[in-house]
């Protein structure tokens, strides 16, 4: 994945698809959970893009639509916006196009918690106690 | 393999049991991505499950550590893509319409396992609830649902057409 470029509130990623990122042998058709960790990692950068910050984060829930299949000839690209943005949480869509005909691939809508270094930082003390 | 105890959870209610297992495997084999992750079928008390063992290519954050988010989507996805392939007579290859996915708690860098429930399967489509958790099953750290559309045979020479 590379890092096209970062405005303000506004990210776009890139990739290029490998043979191991497709759903079935005979087809090159790229698999939807690629697509899906892309919107991930986009979303993740646009919250950093949005904030103008660099804060712990955590996804809390993330959605897919795939409005048609992946083509494997074409790279990715993810371009992820921030909605909105309050002192908590932070609201981002993506859309995956492929690059060549900018055809729609999937959008995406996820929410992240911002500033998760308090609570991880007791999710970690809760985790050595039961480890 | 036996059916004992079984008969509580039925996760894919198609055919024997014990053929359920060596199905599962063989429908994530046949899935590249699905190998490039390690995915492997388990057994477990309640049916079947699919199985991520860690490595430290699926790490996400490595202050942490913890697993990459997209990591557990996609064995949300795939395992629900299994689950309902199992359950289809025909065994179409489903395509994933969309996924709602949840995150729970945070992913340690483990093994983490996922079980498949599936909510409804209908003759053009399924939906599957997958429960992913590492160690506790009692503790999930995601869930997602997911919705897949098995394919007619019209559907199928649309895609070839360029859909």
């Amino acid at each position: 994945m590379q890092v096209v470029s970062v405005d303000q509130g506004q990210v776009c990623m890139r990739l290029t698809p490998q043979s191991w990122m497709f759903s079935q042998e005979d087809t090159k058709e790229i698999c939807t959970s690629v697509l899906y960790s892309l919107a991930d990692s986009a979303g993740g950068l646009a919250v950093f893009a949005g904030a103008l910050e660099l804060m712990p984060i955590a996804t809390l829930d993330l959605r897919m639509d795939y409005l048609r299949p992946a083509s494997g000839d074409q790279a990715l690209l993810a371009v992820a916006t921030c909605r909105h943005l309050t002192d908590e949480v932070a609201f981002i869509h993506c859309d995956i196009l492929s690059e060549g005909n900018r055809e729609l691939l999937a959008t995406a809508n996820a929410t992240f918690m911002r500033n998760t270094q308090g609570q991880q930082f007791h999710a970690g003390g809760r985790g050595k106690e039961s480890a | 393999m036996s059916t004992t105890g079984d008969s509580a959870q039925p996760i894919s209610g198609a055919g024997e049991s014990g053929k359920e297992c060596p199905d599962w495997q063989a429908l994530l084999e046949r899935i590249p991505y699905a190998r490039h992750l390690g995915l492997e079928v388990q057994r477990g008390d309640a049916g079947v499950l699919v199985h991520l063992p860690c490595r430290e290519a699926l790490i996400g954050n490595f202050m942490l550590p913890a697993l990459h988010g997209g990591v557990l989507g996609a064995l949300i996805e795939l395992t629900a893509r299994v689950a309902a392939q199992s359950q289809d007579t025909e065994t179409r290859c489903p395509r994933i319409l969309d996924s709602h996915i949840n995150y729970l708690r945070s992913a340690k860098a483990r093994s983490t396992f996922a079980r498949a429930d599936i909510v409804r399967q209908g003759r053009r489509t399924s939906l599957v609830q997958v429960t992913c958790w590492q160690g506790d099953e009692n503790k999930p750290i995601a869930t997602g649902q997911v919705q897949l559309l098995l394919p007619t045979m019209a559907a199928q020479q649309e895609d070839r057409h360029g859909h």
